[in-house]
């Protein structure tokens, strides 16, 4: 089947010269217009484009208020990851507390899709807008604890996980955390 | 036979079931905290709320309470169930704190579920949590308080169920606590089924303490081989590490529970000092190269001069390779027992359990009388201890014959015996039970040999031989450590004599350990350890080949065992435990443990059960990671993978390449051990594991040796080895949290012997011996048997050195 592409003839040659040159002239009119015009285009990496603090790029670890690691290995970005490029290793500090002894983030195989950020109960995981992470060899994609660990506490610079938790810490024993009464003696008659 | 309706589905159920039960039964989960199968209902934590729309009592009951009687109707789903069901949980958790990424439980958490699936999200509740002190409970269960939701489960089993009372209720109202009124170890050795059963995180395990959560960890269904009971288990792996292990629920065995040394004995598959690496000479050498070596070494060897020594506690290809192995090259052996007399003993274990007389564990609290010949079942086989008990819960006598001081958690009837007068004792006891007027043939002819009681000595107590006439379903509990051959046979005899007796008698024995019943099969009652080293400490056998086995930990006569050794020109060890024979071997070969080579295990009642294997093994990334990250290298294969199954390893040192398709393996051996022919394979084995019908051996009923009357009283004290529920088994005294628990290194002795020899409890002894002194605590028993001295087998006690019996005179004051 043959299909009419051109819905109007031209109606001569004179018209055909005529059309051609005024489009030509409308298309050179354009490029001088905007050549005296302020380019839009940004010139990476010269210039870098302030970007929203929620975007998903590279991840941190952050600390809480009071300087210690917040990650208490509890496994759940490990859990959610869909690429499963999260894993590490639960221990625990002399006085109870609950850590990572190791932590490592396959960025190569990371899609920054921020699971890990929503399953974190304690603050710790964070995506930044950092995403400059290339590299040549694919082993420095593979981040361990230590390069993974900021000094602040990021989107969330105020919480403390451990201040509600209720286990036993240096940072507070048992009714010490907040919300909590004096533990309870058993041994009491009391109503 | 009750028939209701639930959710618009019908069903029939068993008269008495409850709701919970039947809606079970018809694959409707209904919640639940305190109700355990096992534990039965209390109705304390309201969660399993469901509405009645028919019934004797309509509107919101408890399902776990509620019978269900005929043309009951129940919905789950009714709104008003679930709202309240809702409301339940929301008061739960109202104290309930804000710790679950830090707590063990999550990722198998009732009260997680419960919450999540019930909907509640934020507290509304504005007040103060509750807070608990914590209390210590010792290495095997971490205690947090705060996170209790008062089901009382945790009280329920260990009281009730296991009968031990250290750990329970405390405080009233709203300060209800459940702990032990002060700190410390708990004393139950079931404590470690706390933390399974424990709905939240209160008791947790401490040994896995933050390894994994449980959807990280590789889950499989294995059998546990630290003793002959075969427990069911579920193994779990992380990072190449056996992590954990739990009880898994089965009828015929273990029901819901594991005892402690089943759960935490699985350290020495994992330890830092395991061997992986083939060496010889002590120089570490590849697989291949020290197999060559061994082998060639071997060959240059007359076959005579080769002896062979396996273990009970491989699996059964194991020691079915082995056996073949050795007999195709004509080696001498394999020797799977210390001497003839514990050959003979599980050898007449093996051909007396007929079918119908051998009961299971799960049917022990069947029985309305148990009669226990020299079983001491809380060190020997500690899940028989609570079958035990829930016979004698449910009105069941127990009476033990036993020198021993044996404790159980129940009330039970203790005589303490001899070792000599065990088959005396039950002999007399059946006569004066049974009446020979119903007996006919055989059965007759073997009452009328049986002795009488004795013009003099101690008379036995009538209210046993009451209870045993008067018994319909009475169990007779033999165990093969201290009792002779013969007593093994006579009580089987014995149950046998009650099955003509009309009535429906049952038999157990208690093995020495986890694979006795295949070895007792296989082994061959002229090679047994003690002869093998006879003929090599004499110079007749150049070359051990030590499969799975550490005479050092298992042979009773160290001296007799160093001089073979000394003597014998080539020791090649197979194991994968760090052992004083594997570290003196010439050519060590790495195995792989039950958890990495999977393998067939049958329990002490014949029942064949297949534990698979759990992962592919390797060195567990914690060491190749130096407790830090795994290392950053790239490649392919596992580190410290070089263990091979040890039967494969076995053959290929007989000059045979076998498949090593696990399967294939099995199929092959199946062929050629004639005796095990008629395996099923391991695929279609029941969940429950199959109880082996035995085709070749027959065993002639009562003709069992008539009890001879005890030898006239010698000067000397008889060593009663035994066993003790942790440090003796010796896969178990590998797992560091188990060390605490170990009894002390003493010596048992009677009132009345340490009155005669003046010692007093908890004084310092030595034990003279022809190797040297022996130092140990005495504790004085009363109910113990004179004549006899107790010594546990304790790994770190040289109780090798102490021989069959002592001079009075050798014992003296330290």
């Amino acid at each position: 089947m043959r299909v009419d592409l051109i819905d109007k003839e031209p109606s001569g040659p004179i018209q055909a010269v005529w059309e051609g040159a005024r489009a030509i002239a409308a298309g050179f009119a354009l490029t001088l217009k905007h050549l005296f015009r302020k380019p839009i285009t940004e010139e990476y990496p010269e210039f870098k484009r302030p970007l929203p603090s929620r975007t998903r790029a590279r991840i941190v670890l952050t600390r809480d208020p009071d300087g210690g690691e917040r990650c208490v290995a509890c496994y759940l970005c490990s859990a959610v990851c869909p690429v499963s490029c999260i894993s590490m290793q639960s221990a625990e500090r002399e006085d109870g507390r609950r850590y990572a002894a190791w932590f490592r983030i396959n960025f190569a195989r990371c899609i920054y899709c921020g699971l890990c950020e929503e399953a974190c109960p304690t603050s710790s995981i964070q995506l930044t807008p950092m995403f400059e992470t290339c590299e040549r060899d694919i082993l420095k994609l593979v981040y361990e604890k230590e390069d993974l660990l900021v000094n602040h506490g990021g989107k969330d610079p105020d919480y403390n996980f451990y201040k509600h938790a209720g286990v036993v810490t240096a940072i507070g024993g048992k009714g010490e955390h907040a919300g909590e009464d004096q533990p309870v003696n058993v041994r009491s008659n009391m109503p | 036979m009750p028939k209701l309706i639930i959710d618009d589905r019908e069903i029939e159920v068993a008269t008495g079931t409850k709701v919970i039960e039947a809606a079970a039964q018809l694959g409707i989960s209904i919640p639940r905290f305190c109700y355990h199968p096992a534990l039965g209902s209390v109705g304390a934590c309201r969660v399993c709320a469901v509405k009645v729309l028919e019934g004797p009592a309509k509107g919101i009951q408890m399902s776990c309470m509620l019978e269900a009687v005929d043309g009951m109707q129940v919905s789950t789903a009714d709104r008003e169930a679930v709202e309240f069901r809702r409301y339940v949980i929301e008061w739960l958790m109202m104290n309930h704190p804000h710790d679950c990424p830090v707590c063990d439980e999550g990722g198998h958490c009732l009260l997680q579920d419960m919450t999540v699936s019930g909907g509640h999200g934020l507290r509304r509740f504005p007040g103060k949590k509750r807070t608990y002190p914590d209390q210590d409970l010792g290495p095997l269960v971490q205690h947090e308080m705060n996170r209790c939701i008062h089901c009382y489960r945790c009280a329920r089993f260990y009281q009730q169920f296991c009968g031990y009372r250290d750990l329970g209720v405390l405080g009233i109202g709203n300060r209800t606590y459940f702990g032990r009124t002060a700190g410390g170890r708990l004393e139950s050795p079931f404590s470690g089924n706390l933390s399974d059963i424990c709905p939240t995180g209160v008791f947790t395990d401490k040994p896995s303490r933050f390894i994994g959560r449980r959807w990280d960890y590789q889950r499989t269904p294995t059998v546990c081989i630290h003793c002959s009971l075969g427990c069911h288990a579920v193994t779990s792996v992380r990072y190449r590490q056996v992590a954990r292990q739990e009880a898994r629920m089965s009828a015929a065995v273990n029901g819901w529970f594991l005892c402690d040394r089943g759960r935490y004995g699985f350290f020495y598959a994992s330890r830092a000092d395991r061997p992986r690496q083939a060496a010889i000479k002590g120089e570490t050498a590849g697989m291949e190269e020290a197999l060559a070596h061994a082998r060639s070494r071997l060959e240059a060897l007359a076959p005579a001069a080769v002896a062979v020594i396996g273990s009970p506690r491989s699996s059964t290809e194991v020691l079915a390779l082995t056996e073949r192995a050795a007999r195709l090259r004509g080696w001498r052996g394999p020797a799977f027992f210390a001497d003839v007399g514990a050959a003979l003993k599980v050898k007449a274990a093996v051909s007396r359990l007929e079918a119908g007389l051998a009961v299971s564990l799960g049917e022990i609290d069947q029985a309305d009388f148990i009669l226990i010949v020299g079983a001491d079942p809380i060190n020997e086989a500690p899940m028989l201890a609570l079958a035990l008990r829930q016979a004698a819960q449910k009105g069941a006598g127990v009476w033990v014959v036993d020198p021993r001081p044996v404790s159980l958690p129940f009330e039970f009837a203790h005589i303490p015996t001899a070792p000599k007068a065990l088959g005396a004792v039950l002999g007399r006891l059946l006569r004066k039970s049974i009446e020979p007027a119903g007996l006919d043939g055989p059965a007759a002819r073997f009452h009328a040999s049986l002795p009488g009681d004795p013009a003099s000595g101690p008379e036995l107590p009538a209210r046993a031989a009451e209870l045993l006439a008067a018994s319909r379903r009475p169990i007779i509990v033999c165990g093969t450590g201290i009792v002779a051959a013969e007593w093994v046979e006579l009580a089987a005899d014995a149950a046998l004599l009650l099955r003509a007796a009309q009535k429906k008698a049952g038999l157990f024995y208690v093995l020495a350990e986890a694979n006795a019943f295949a070895a007792g099969l296989l082994t061959q009652l002229d090679s047994t350890t003690d002869r093998v080293l006879k003929a090599a400490a004499e110079g007749d056998i150049q070359a051990l080949v030590l499969v799975e086995n550490d005479p050092f930990a298992t042979f009773p006569d160290r001296r007799l065992l160093e001089q073979a050794l000394a003597r014998i020109e080539l020791l090649i060890v197979l194991d994968y435990l760090d052992t004083p024979a594997s570290r003196r071997a010439h050519v060590f070969l790495p195995t792989q443990t039950l958890y990495e080579s999977g393998g067939i295990f049958i329990n002490q009642e014949g029942r064949v059960q297949y534990s698979a294997a759990a992962f592919a093994g390797g060195t567990p990334v914690r060491e190749t990671g130096g407790r830090d990250h795994p290392p950053r290298v790239y490649g392919s294969g596992l580190p410290g993978a070089a263990p091979q199954p040890a039967g494969q390893l076995v053959a290929r040192l007989a000059g045979e390449e076998i498949p090593i398709d696990i399967r294939a393996q099995r199929e092959y051996f199946s062929e050629q051990a004639s005796r095990l022919a008629g395996l099923p394979d391991t695929e279609r084995l029941p969940p429950d594991g199959l109880r082996l019908a035995l085709r070749n051996i027959s065993a002639e009923r009562f003709k069992s040796m008539l009890p001879p009357v005890p030898a006239a009283e010698s000067d000397d004290i008889e060593i009663i080895l035994t066993e003790r529920t942790f440090g003796t088994e010796e896969l178990s005294t590998y797992s560091a949290c188990l060390e605490t628990l170990e009894d002390e290194t003493f010596a048992g002795v009677s009132r009345q012997d340490a009155e005669a020899l003046g010692i007093r409890d908890g004084d310092r002894i030595a034990i003279r011996t022809e190797n040297g002194a022996v130092e140990l605590a005495a504790r004085v028993c009363d109910n113990m048997a004179a004549g006899a001295m107790m010594i546990p087998r304790l790994r770190r006690l040289p109780w090798q050195t102490l021989g069959k019996s002592i001079r009075r005179r050798d014992i003296r004051k330290a």
